[in-house]
C-alpha cells in the first residue's frame, strides 16, 4: 500500500500547485503582482523496523519571484511605477501595509490614496497631501514630489527587513518591519505590470496536470494489483 | 476546489476588462470622453504555513511559508480625466478647455452638472445651452441681434452688434475644478456629478487657480488612445481563454480524481 500513500501526498500538493498557477493566471494583469512558484520536498517517513524508509514528496514551501514587472506607460501624474527594489506604503484601517502597485490618485481632500482610498506615507509615514490648486505634480526618481516647480514632499519607498506576507488587495505585510531604501527607482507616468508569464504557467500547468494523470494511473493500477492479488489469495484458499 | 473558483475570478476580472474596453471604443469620437481604466487587486490568501513560522524545536523559521491566493478581483475602473487634443470646428459656440476644469450645467432638477463638452447651442430663449438643451449655469443669454459672439480665453463673453463698433461684455463663464476629477459620478450624455469622493466644487475664473483657459471654435476630442485600447483588448481576450484553459484543466484533474475506487 506504501506505494499508493506516496502517490497520494505527491498529489495532494499537486492540486495545491494548480490552485497556485490559477492565481497566477488570474492575476496575470494585475498591477505589481508577483509570481508564484512552487518548491516540492522529500520527506522520508519511517516504514517500521527492518523495512526500507518510504520516502514522499509533498509541497513545502512557496517563493515569490520579485523581478520587476513589464512597465506600461500610461501617462497619469499619480500613476507610480518602481523599477527594482521597494514598495510603496499604504496606511490601511488594519495598520500599515506594503504594495506595489503604484495606480493612485488623490481623494476628496487632495491625498494621495491608492485605489482602495486608502492614504500613501511619505519617507516620515505621514500622508501626502496636494494642494488643491496645483497645476503640475511630478515625482522624481528618488520619491521627491515638487508641486509646480517646487519641491513639496515625497513619496516612501520601502524594503522590508524579514519575510513579506501577502495578505490580497495588492498588499503585503513586512512581518519583521521595514527600512527606507536608500536609492529607489521611482517612475511617474507608468505602473508595473504583473510579472506572471502566461505562457511559463500554462507549461506548469500541463506538467502538473499530466503528473497528476500519472499519479491517478499509478493508483488505479495498485488498486488492479491488489485486486488481483486478493482474488488470487481468495482462489488458492 | 479552489482553482476552479479562481479560474472563474481571472475569467470575471478580463470581462470585465473588455467591458470597458468595449466602452472606450465605442466613445472614440465622443468629445471630451474621458477614457477609462481597469485595475486589478489580488484576493484574499488562505495562509496554510505563514511565513516565519517555526519550522524545528531549535526556532528555525520557514522563509516563505505557503501562501494559496483566492483570485483576483476588480479594485477600479478608474477614469483618465487628461487633456485630449482640441479640434478645430469654426464654430461660436464651440469650446474647449485647455487644461483642468469643467463647464457648470444646470439639470432641469435644478441640480448642478459637469461637464467638459463644450459644444453649446442657443435655446429659444436665447440661452447657451448643451446640446441636451441643459443651461450653463453661469446663465450666459445671447442677444437676438447679435452679429458675432467672441469669448476671450479667460471667460468673457462678448456680443458684437451691427450698430457698433466694439463688442459689448455680456457676461462671463466660469470653470469649475474638483481635488479628485477621478471620483465624479459619470452621468452620461457627457455629464458628472459631484460626489463625496470628488470633493467641493471649486469654481473660478478660466485661466488663475489652477484652471484651464477657453478656446473659442475648438472642441475637445475623446481621451480614447484607439491603437492601446485594442492592444488591450488582445491582452484581455488571451487572458480570458487562458483562465478557461485552467478551469477546464482544474476540471479534467477533478474528474480523474474523482476516478479512484
Amino acid at each position: 500500500m506504501d506505494s499508493s500513500i506516496a502517490t497520494l501526498s505527491r498529489q495532494s500538493g499537486l492540486l495545491e500547485a494548480t490552485q497556485l498557477i490559477a492565481n497566477n493566471i488570474a492575476n496575470a494583469s494585475t498591477v505589481g503582482y508577483k509570481s508564484k512558484g512552487t518548491i516540492f520536498s522529500e520527506y522520508v517517513a519511517s516504514a517500521g523496523s527492518g523495512n526500507p524508509s518510504l520516502s514522499m514528496g509533498y509541497l513545502t514551501a512557496q517563493n515569490t519571484d520579485f523581478t520587476t514587472g513589464a512597465l506600461r506607460k500610461t501617462d497619469n501624474t499619480f500613476d507610480l511605477a518602481i523599477d527594482g527594489e521597494g514598495f510603496f506604503k499604504i496606511n490601511t484601517p488594519e495598520g500599515l501595509r506594503l504594495t506595489r502597485a503604484g495606480a493612485f490618485q488623490l481623494d476628496a481632500d487632495g491625498m494621495i490614496v491608492d485605489s482602495f482610498g486608502n492614504p500613501v506615507v511619505d519617507e516620515g509615514g505621514s500622508a501626502v497631501e496636494i494642494p488643491p490648486d496645483a497645476v503640475t505634480v511630478s515625482f522624481a526618481k528618488d520619491g521627491t514630489m515638487s508641486v509646480d516647480g517646487e519641491i513639496f514632499g515625497n513619496i516612501g519607498v520601502f524594503r522590508p527587513t524579514g519575510e513579506v506576507e501577502r495578505v490580497g488587495n495588492n498588499y503585503w505585510i513586512a512581518t519583521d518591519g521595514d527600512v527606507a531604501v536608500e536609492e529607489p527607482n521611482l517612475i511617474q507616468g507608468f505602473l508595473e505590470q504583473s510579472n506572471v508569464s502566461p505562457v511559463a504557467e500554462f507549461a506548469k500547468l500541463i506538467t502538473t496536470q499530466r503528473l497528476f494523470d500519472a499519479g491517478q494511473t499509478l493508483t488505479e493500477q495498485e488498486h488492479d494489483r491488489l485486486s488481483n492479488l486478493i482474488a488470487a489469495i481468495r482462489q488458492q484458499g | 476546489m479552489d482553482a476552479l473558483r479562481t479560474a472563474a475570478t481571472g475569467m470575471a476580472a478580463q470581462q470585465t476588462r473588455v467591458d470597458v474596453i468595449a466602452n472606450n471604443i465605442a466613445n472614440m469620437s465622443t468629445t471630451a470622453y474621458a477614457s477609462r481604466s481597469v485595475v486589478f487587486a489580488d484576493l484574499i490568501y488562505r495562509q496554510e504555513v505563514a511565513p516565519g513560522a517555526i519550522s524545528s524545536t531549535t526556532g528555525t523559521v520557514v522563509p516563505t511559508g505557503i501562501q494559496l491566493g483566492l483570485g483576483v478581483q476588480t479594485a477600479a475602473v478608474s477614469m483618465d480625466i487628461a487633456q485630449g487634443a482640441l479640434r478645430q470646428t469654426g464654430n461660436d459656440l464651440d469650446l474647449a478647455i485647455e487644461g483642468r476644469g469643467f463647464f457648470e450645467i444646470t439639470l432641469p432638477s435644478g441640480e448642478q452638472a459637469f461637464t467638459r463638452d463644450g459644444k453649446f447651442e442657443i435655446s429659444p430663449e436665447g440661452e447657451m445651452v448643451t446640446t441636451a438643451g441643459f443651461p450653463l449655469a453661469d446663465g450666459i443669454t445671447i442677444p437676438n441681434d447679435a452679429r458675432q459672439i467672441e469669448i476671450s480665453s479667460d471667460g468673457e463673453v462678448f456680443a458684437y452688434f451691427d450698430d457698433a463698433v466694439g463688442g459689448q461684455s455680456i457676461g462671463a463663464l466660469t470653470l469649475t475644478s474638483f481635488v479628485n476629477a477621478k471620483g465624479l459620478e459619470a452621468l452620461g450624455g457627457n455629464l458628472y456629478r459631484e460626489t463625496q469622493a470628488s470633493g467641493q466644487p471649486i469654481t473660478g475664473q478660466p485661466g488663475i487657480e489652477g484652471l484651464g483657459f477657453v478656446s473659442q471654435g475648438y472642441l475637445e476630442e475623446s481621451g480614447v488612445d484607439v491603437v492601446s485600447e485594442i492592444s488591450d483588448l488582445i491582452e484581455a481576450q488571451r487572458g480570458y481563454e487562458l483562465n478557461s484553459k485552467v478551469l477546464s484543466a482544474a476540471d479534467e484533474m477533478y474528474a480523474s480524481a474523482t476516478r479512484i475506487r
